[in-house]
């Protein structure tokens, strides 16, 4: 307990600190002003409470003490005075109330977020009262966050970037964009929007949509703009294929029998299954030959690039032989890849730190680490030192 | 100050990141201000993990996979137990991501 409510403490001083030090860019140089910055620490903190990293209501006289520790902490408290008095609601001590309050008052957001949602998604969860569906929400927030890599940070900020980029032209889009991006979604991702129901819906919020997309895939958020377009390619695709495969077989028995033809032949590598005694040998090998590069793994690298290549290999086989079909393994492999590494990550637990030694003595390894986070068990822990010993 | 992005992924980087998501996607935030955010934190978090805390861990476990690729290390633990305070958590797998510290040295 004691380790918890000091992490929420921290937590807690973090959130007051950045916002204390980012609000002269709010307010000056035409930004957006004080309101704005309040939004976002209101809904920051509310996300933390229902992620469960902030314990309780916020009490204000701890985080005092704790700003009176910190560094800037004169600077931080009159910095709190004042966010207190120009915050829109009252009693700054029941912060937990307000800060609901403050995220819902905001219309124009949350008009938009309750029309779509029950027409939208058809779980009731996201009824119009948001603090239920948040909640659930929340708890998937969090684990369809953490499959984000450190790469994909640096994405993320891409895709802010790229946001900006796309904001421009969509400015007139963003704008109208509650009402469109209901539409769209709800009409033409409609198929994606049920599968992905676990992770919409529970974006509390429509603007997470985006969010809970750009989770899912990377590529998705530069297609956002454009709403739900490779979804809707992804299924086109399939039924096209299909089409295809049907109408040439009915227009033209040639171009049928090429089709046919070549079905047999991809499956070339397929019909082994059948043999058992073919079949076995050669699945053997080939998984065998990538556990070996595991075990080889002691090198960084070649677990990825072994996990990769022979989708690379496929795919340049694919090509090859035909367009078509090559297009849905790929897809398939993508899923599939996609899926173990939301599996993964979902249930991964996360230690985030700075190391000031590693050390190795044959498979014996020390390693000393400073200043991190973990995520244990649903458990945040920060810790100032940490001491490791692993038996590779 | 140099700083690391490497606290985002914590939840409380998690949350913020969502929660700029979301404002710059609705349009009440720029982006840029998003960013500047986010490089705030990444200040803050660090000077609070340096300052605030003052909890010491012991991690052992099965060392599965190791890698040290641009000044990170990253270990994937198995059967790995912690200890804290008066605390102990066992946790199957676990991945440990670390930055050099020496390169957050002002």
């Amino acid at each position: 307990m004691s380790s918890s409510s000091s992490t929420s403490t921290v937590y807690i001083q973090v959130i007051d600190d950045v916002i204390n030090k980012v609000r002269d860019e709010f307010i000056t140089n035409g930004g957006p002003g004080e309101g704005v910055l309040t939004e976002l620490q209101g809904l920051w903190e509310l996300k933390m409470m229902q992620a469960g990293a902030i314990v309780g209501p916020i009490d204000r006289s701890a985080m005092a003490k704790g700003m009176g520790m910190a560094a800037p902490g004169a600077a931080a408290a009159a910095a709190n005075a004042v966010r207190d008095l120009n915050v829109p609601y009252e009693g700054p001590e029941e912060y937990e109330t307000p800060t609901a309050d403050m995220l819902f008052p905001p219309t124009p957001l949350q008009t938009p977020m309750q029309t779509p949602l029950p027409g939208q998604t058809p779980l009731p969860g996201t009824a119009p009262t948001p603090l239920p569906g948040t909640m659930d929400n929340s708890y998937n927030i969090p684990t369809g966050g953490t499959p984000i890599t450190p790469s994909d940070y640096s994405s993320i900020n891409e895709n802010g970037s790229s946001n900006n980029i796309g904001r421009p032209t969509p400015s007139p889009w963003m704008n109208q964009r509650p009402p469109l991006d209901v539409n769209v979604a709800y009409v033409e991702g409609r198929e994606d929007v049920d599968r992905g129901a676990a992770n919409q819906p529970t974006t509390q919020d429509f603007f997470l949509l985006s969010a809970g997309k750009r989770k899912r895939d990377e590529l998705p958020p530069q297609y956002r703009p454009g709403g739900y377009i490779p979804q809707q390619d992804g299924a086109a695709d399939v039924m096209a294929d299909k089409l295809e495969v049907g109408q040439g077989s009915n227009s033209q028995t040639g171009h049928g029998l090429k089709l046919t033809s070549r079905i047999p032949q991809l499956d070339g590598p397929i019909p082994d299954p059948y043999d058992d005694a073919l079949s076995t040998p050669n699945i053997y090998n080939y998984q065998g030959v990538v556990s070996e590069d595991y075990n080889v793994a002691n090198t960084p690298a070649p677990p990825e690039l072994q996990a990769q290549t022979p989708a690379l290999i496929n795919q340049n086989d694919a090509l090859d032989d035909d367009e078509d079909e090559p297009l849905n393994e790929n897809d398939d492999d993508d899923d599939l890849d996609d899926v173990d590494q939301g599996e993964e990550l979902n249930t991964q637990h996360l230690v985030l730190a700075q190391f000031d030694k590693v050390t190795r003595a044959k498979s014996r390894w020390r390693c000393n680490l400073k200043d991190g986070i973990m995520h244990i068990n649903n458990k945040d822990v920060l810790f100032n030192k940490a001491t490791g010993e692993f038996d590779f | 100050m140099a700083t690391f992005e490497l606290y985002r992924r914590s939840t409380i980087g998690m949350c913020l990141t969502e929660t700029l998501d979301e404002m710059v996607s609705s349009g009440i935030l720029g982006p840029e201000l998003a960013i500047q955010v986010l490089v705030q934190f990444d200040k803050s978090m660090a000077e609070a993990l340096d300052t605030q805390v003052k909890t010491k861990v012991s991690i052992k476990g099965h060392l599965h996979t190791y890698r040290f690729c641009d000044n990170v290390w990253t270990f994937i633990l198995q059967d790995a137990l912690f200890k804290y305070d008066e605390f102990q958590e066992n946790v199957g797998r676990v991945k440990i991501v670390a930055c050099d510290s020496k390169l957050l040295v002002q």
